[in-house]
């Protein structure tokens, strides 16, 4: 498929990645490359797929007991968030983001 | 040599390794520290080893950067399983090395801090993401070194610099602390020397771990009994992993491998993974989309740098955190991620990836249950290339993946050892092994390094 500059400015709003304007018609070059590259996958196909086929990850997920095991933590979020007070994460005003 | 020795001499080597840029953090003191934690734990299986670790896995006395300005200065608050782990087997943790920003490329030419230089070319590149582990291995700086692999970033690192790196089965190391990228691939991998090296640091990090809940509930890894051959065993050799446009030197190294391998009494089996193909195309996918979720949580409010945009809210902290933080690759997978998994093109690309990726499982599931032991193949299509060479198109730099990203798909394990040398350049030949059957390919990998020269030009 032919990927233009509005998809790029598009999937770069979904990602929250701030995108300079003047760099949308590289991104919108290397991503067309990169989706041409894998649009190679469309020549399997699906419905001859293996039934007995494995899946890794969810396989080996282990489930555990439902305990809480904390773990010793040698700093706190007050000494990792770029802005903290009082026990809150301290963030901007919501704009935006309050009416979706 | 004393645990305060092993640290003075440590810092003097770091210091003179210093012009590779393979370290983001280290200090005389936290070697100090290290070395006096060591005196106090019993001898083990690292006693006098300093290892060195890649910066996306965690610790508290060094900052973890994962090679991005998004998390300069990062210190986290509790160390990796495989740290403590290294601890606890009496090794000290020499520094924190360079890579790929998030572990994203296969030079190291994506770091936020400069690349790596390669240990025996300073113009090449010594491989990546975990090129700064891999050089100060190379280069004797420690004897071994962990990394991790989503693609074949320890494999790949390892043939280019002429040393051992391995790859476990997925879950057989804990990945807590180690940064996560693409969750159903990422798995902590080992740097040596020698394969004994890559294969002791291995076992001593490996093992169930109840803060990982993918850790698979199995005992840590024995190293196998020593082999004087290879009776016995079937040895596969993957038509696909051989093509026409192969470099000449990289086959003239595992050309030479396969002779041997028939003199140690072992079978030769020619095979077929005929999906290989579709290996790179189903990992970009598959990785774009796994690190585009992960990556979601650098977001400029919990911990990392921040950023405010014009608008002045809580969106526009969020983009221009992201959009300054992250360097162009990550930028690029997490677009590429973003819209693989976005209304509409989801089942096109992502489940046509996941079909792909079925299919390179089921590729190695049929060869290995036709009674092949080991696969063995070039760990790289190349050796090392120039620096600049790839960094244009990133299509190109993806196919510096080709022979390792089969294996992380499939999550089984694979090492690369060093075959030979071709204009001077080192050379890695792989050998592939089912699930969990680390123990038999490490056997196999020890008889093929006594049997080799990795110092001598094969064409």
């Amino acid at each position: 498929m032919k990927i233009g500059a509005e998809q790029v400015r598009h999937v770069a709003r979904l990602a929250e990645l701030a995108v300079r304007e003047e760099d949308v018609p590289r991104l919108t070059e290397e991503l067309q490359g990169i989706v041409a590259f894998v649009e190679q996958l469309a020549e399997l196909d699906l419905a001859a797929a293996p039934a007995d086929a494995v899946v890794i990850g969810p396989r080996a997920l282990q489930l555990r007991e439902d305990v809480v095991d904390p773990i010793p933590m040698v700093r706190g979020a007050a000494d990792l968030a770029p802005e903290f007070a009082e026990g809150f994460f301290i963030v901007p005003k919501l704009g935006g983001l309050a009416e979706e | 040599m004393s645990a305060a020795t092993l640290a003075a001499e440590t810092a003097r080597r770091l210091r003179e390794a210093a012009s590779l840029n393979a370290t983001l953090a280290w200090s005389e003191e936290a070697l100090e520290a290290e070395a006096a934690l060591a005196e106090s734990v019993p001898a083990g299986p690292l006693s006098g080893q300093a290892v060195a670790i890649k910066d996306n896995i965690v610790t508290t006395v060094l900052p973890t950067t994962c090679g991005s300005r998004i998390l300069e200065g990062y210190r986290s608050p509790y160390d990796a399983t495989a740290v403590r782990r290294i601890r606890a087997a009496g090794g000290i943790i020499a520094a924190k090395t360079n890579l790929d920003e998030f572990a994203m490329g296969s030079s190291t030419e994506n770091s936020a801090y400069g690349r790596v230089r390669h240990p025996l070319d300073p113009e090449r590149v010594p491989g990546g993401s975990s090129g700064g582990s891999a050089a100060l291995v190379a280069a004797g700086v420690v004897r071994s070194a962990l990394g991790s692999e989503t693609g074949g970033s320890v494999r790949q690192p390892a043939a280019f610099c002429g040393i051992t790196g391995i790859k476990p089965s997925y879950g057989r190391v804990s990945r807590f602390g180690l940064v996560a990228f693409g969750s159903s691939l990422d798995c902590i991998s080992t740097f040596g020397v020698t394969v004994e090296a890559a294969a002791t640091l291995l076992a001593a990090v490996s093992g169930h771990d109840p803060l990982d809940a993918t850790s698979r509930a199995v005992a840590p890894l024995e190293l196998p009994a020593h082999r004087d051959d290879l009776a016995g065993l079937v040895i596969g050799i993957p038509e696909e992993y051989f093509p026409e446009d192969l470099d000449a030197g990289v086959r003239a190294g595992c050309d030479r491998v396969i002779a041997r391998i028939t003199e140690l009494g072992a079978t030769v089996r020619r095979v077929s993974l005929p999906n290989t193909r579709y290996a790179v195309p189903a990992y970009y996918i598959v990785n774009p989309a796994e690190a585009a979720a992960n990556l979601a949580r650098y977001d400029g409010v919990r911990y990392g740098v921040r950023r405010i945009g014009p608008e002045g809210d809580v969106r526009a902290l969020y983009r221009a955190t992201r959009g300054e933080g992250f360097g162009p690759e990550v930028r690029r997978r997490i677009l590429v991620g973003t819209f693989a998994l976005s209304a509409g093109y989801a089942d096109q690309y992502y489940g046509q990836a996941q079909a792909a990726r079925q299919r390179i499982i089921a590729d190695f599931a049929a060869v290995f249950a036709s009674g092949v032991d080991l696969i063995f193949s070039p760990t790289t299509p190349t050796p090392a290339f120039r620096a600049g060479e790839k960094t244009a198109d990133p299509v190109q730099m993806y196919l510096a993946d080709i022979f390792t990203a089969p294996a992380c798909l499939a999550g089984i394990p694979a090492m690369s050892i060093p075959v030979g040398r071709s204009e001077g350049l080192p050379i890695g030949g792989q050998l592939t092994a089912p699930d969990m059957g680390e123990a038999s390919m490490i056997a196999a990998a020890r008889v093929l390094e006594a049997a080799i020269d990795p110092a001598a030009e094969v064409r």
